[in-house]
């Protein structure tokens, strides 16, 4: 492996990182909505959540993301690799999200609810108050995992032609022969990527602890 | 890397061969729905749409991050003949013949083996070379000398790949003998099976001879070179099933190109050696 295949590498980590990243600040969000839907029970949206999260959870990365590039064009609406990319990692991770998030508002506290009705406050406002300041610190952690997942999961979208870390590593070893070499990089690249997610959680919650005492 | 392969060939690697099996059947399903452009409508929009592969040297691969290989410069003099644009979309093979016969690319600009099945939803242009198929084992393993010692060894080879279907040829072979093929361990594309040859994780891999040539002409100490393990076979570009004007446009480029010899230019460029002899049509057996 030489000069050019190492910046190839780096250009997937690239692509890697913007594709996964963009996924995550689509797939939180709405993994949120999804959960919210479920968790005040709304007829009908509810059930449709709850078949979009257990088809997209069965769904594997790589059958998603060929489906959404080669069924979308035959409904009309023309689709390119990059854009396909991004709707396969952010719908499946919203899925996974919207459990987490799910998980946090099943568990939360039914009292401190009925103490915000009581004070008065209307339902979104004590989302915003009461509510969602807990439980995102909570579902943190499970948050944090899925990211790392949905990197480690986003060689899939090679099929569709993007270039990632992987499929870069996967050139190189066809050119040469040597797979060894740059899939060591990749692993290197990838684990570096990993971390500073990893970190990011770690520092955010020593933040909190110090700023409210508890994480 | 064997943490890898590990995960590939467990997880990710079952998950390829669904999305092999998946994709074709796919296609089928919708190639009603959309449909490739012809020759007019290539026209008309300005641009045609080619599809190659990334991992199949010497046919096409990536060097130093541009597309190289006998396809890449076929490509390139294809460009100058034409009066329209030619976009190119770098592809792993999983997708790509689907991708022709659904109408997403105009071209599979690659080195696809003309089968029986293929051609009842693509057609083929004339051949760019002779691949007849063999098998290349580990230099050095002694246990397999000939064509009978095959008998019972794990074998790898690409899924979804017209190789794979034309294994009945070698059971014809090794059943004279009293043989009979081993394990098939299937991959989604040979680097792969490659590395799992070298790995002792199979004992053979079948594939074109110009392709096993390139392998153990980088790797001499690593592996060796069988014998034909099947009858002619010739690798075309293709398009979808009825697009005759630009597949009648892409047989005149490539008759041009082996009457003025370029394509044996490029053949022993790539190769080390020219076909001269392949045949302008082809109908596969199998």
């Amino acid at each position: 492996m030489n000069a050019a295949g190492f910046a190839s590498l780096l250009q997937g980590a690239a692509l890697t990182v913007m594709l996964s990243l963009i996924g995550i600040v689509a797939g939180v969000p709405l993994g949120l909505a999804l959960a919210l839907v479920r968790w005040a029970r709304i007829p009908l949206l509810s059930q449709v959540v709850a078949v979009y999260v257990s088809v997209l959870r069965a769904t594997p990365l790589v059958t998603l993301a060929l489906l959404i590039f080669f069924a979308l064009p035959n409904i009309g609406i023309p689709v390119d690799p990059i854009p396909a990319a991004i709707l396969t990692l952010s719908l499946n991770t919203a899925a996974f999200n919207c459990e987490i998030w799910r998980a946090a508002l099943t568990d939360f506290a039914k009292p401190q609810i009925e103490a915000a009705k009581a004070a008065g406050m209307t339902p979104g406002l004590a989302f915003r108050r009461i509510v969602f300041p807990q439980i995102w610190r909570t579902s943190l952690p499970a948050l944090v995992n899925e990211m790392t997942l949905l990197i480690k999961g986003s060689p899939a979208i090679a099929v569709l032609g993007a270039v990632d870390i992987t499929r870069a590593a996967v050139r190189i070893g066809s050119e040469t022969y040597e797979p060894l070499p740059p899939f060591i990089a990749a692993t290197i690249i990838y684990f570096a990527i990993i971390l500073v997610f990893v970190r990011a959680q770690r520092t955010i919650e020593s933040y909190m602890t110090r700023r409210f005492g508890f994480a | 890397m064997s943490l890898f392969l590990l995960s590939r060939r467990q997880g990710l690697h079952t998950l390829a061969v669904l999305a092999v099996g998946f994709a074709p059947a796919f296609a089928i399903a919708l190639a009603g729905a959309a449909s490739a452009a012809t020759l007019d409508e290539i026209k008309k929009r300005g641009y045609m749409i080619v599809a190659t592969e990334d991992d199949y040297k010497p046919f096409e691969f990536i060097q130093d991050g541009k597309p190289a290989g006998l396809d890449a410069d076929l490509l390139a003099a294809l460009r100058k003949k034409v009066s329209f644009e030619i976009k190119q979309e770098i592809i792993p093979w999983t997708g790509l013949l689907a991708g022709v016969s659904t109408g997403k690319y105009d071209v599979a600009l690659t080195a696809a083996l003309i089968t029986k099945e293929r051609v009842q939803s693509l057609d083929f242009t004339m051949p760019i070379a002779d691949a007849t198929h063999y098998y290349v084992k580990r230099k050095g393993d002694d246990s397999i000398k000939e064509i009978k010692d095959l008998n019972g060894k794990v074998l790898g080879i690409q899924a979804g790949s017209g190789l794979l279907q034309r294994l009945p040829e070698l059971e014809t072979i090794l059943a004279k003998t009293g043989g009979k093929i081993g394990k098939v361990v299937e991959y989604t594309s040979y680097p792969e099976a490659y590395q799992d040859l070298a790995l002792s994780r199979t004992d053979f891999v079948i594939n074109t001879v110009i392709n096993l040539q390139s392998l153990v002409n980088e790797k001499p100490n690593v592996f060796a070179l069988g014998q034909a393990v099947s009858g002619p076979s010739y690798p075309a570009w293709a398009v979808k099933k009825g697009n005759g004007e630009l597949l009648a446009l892409l047989n005149d480029f490539m008759a041009d190109e082996r009457k003025t010899g370029a394509l044996a230019e490029l053949q022993k460029k790539w190769f080390g050696k020219s076909f001269d002899n392949l045949p302008v049509n082809f109908t596969p057996e199998f």
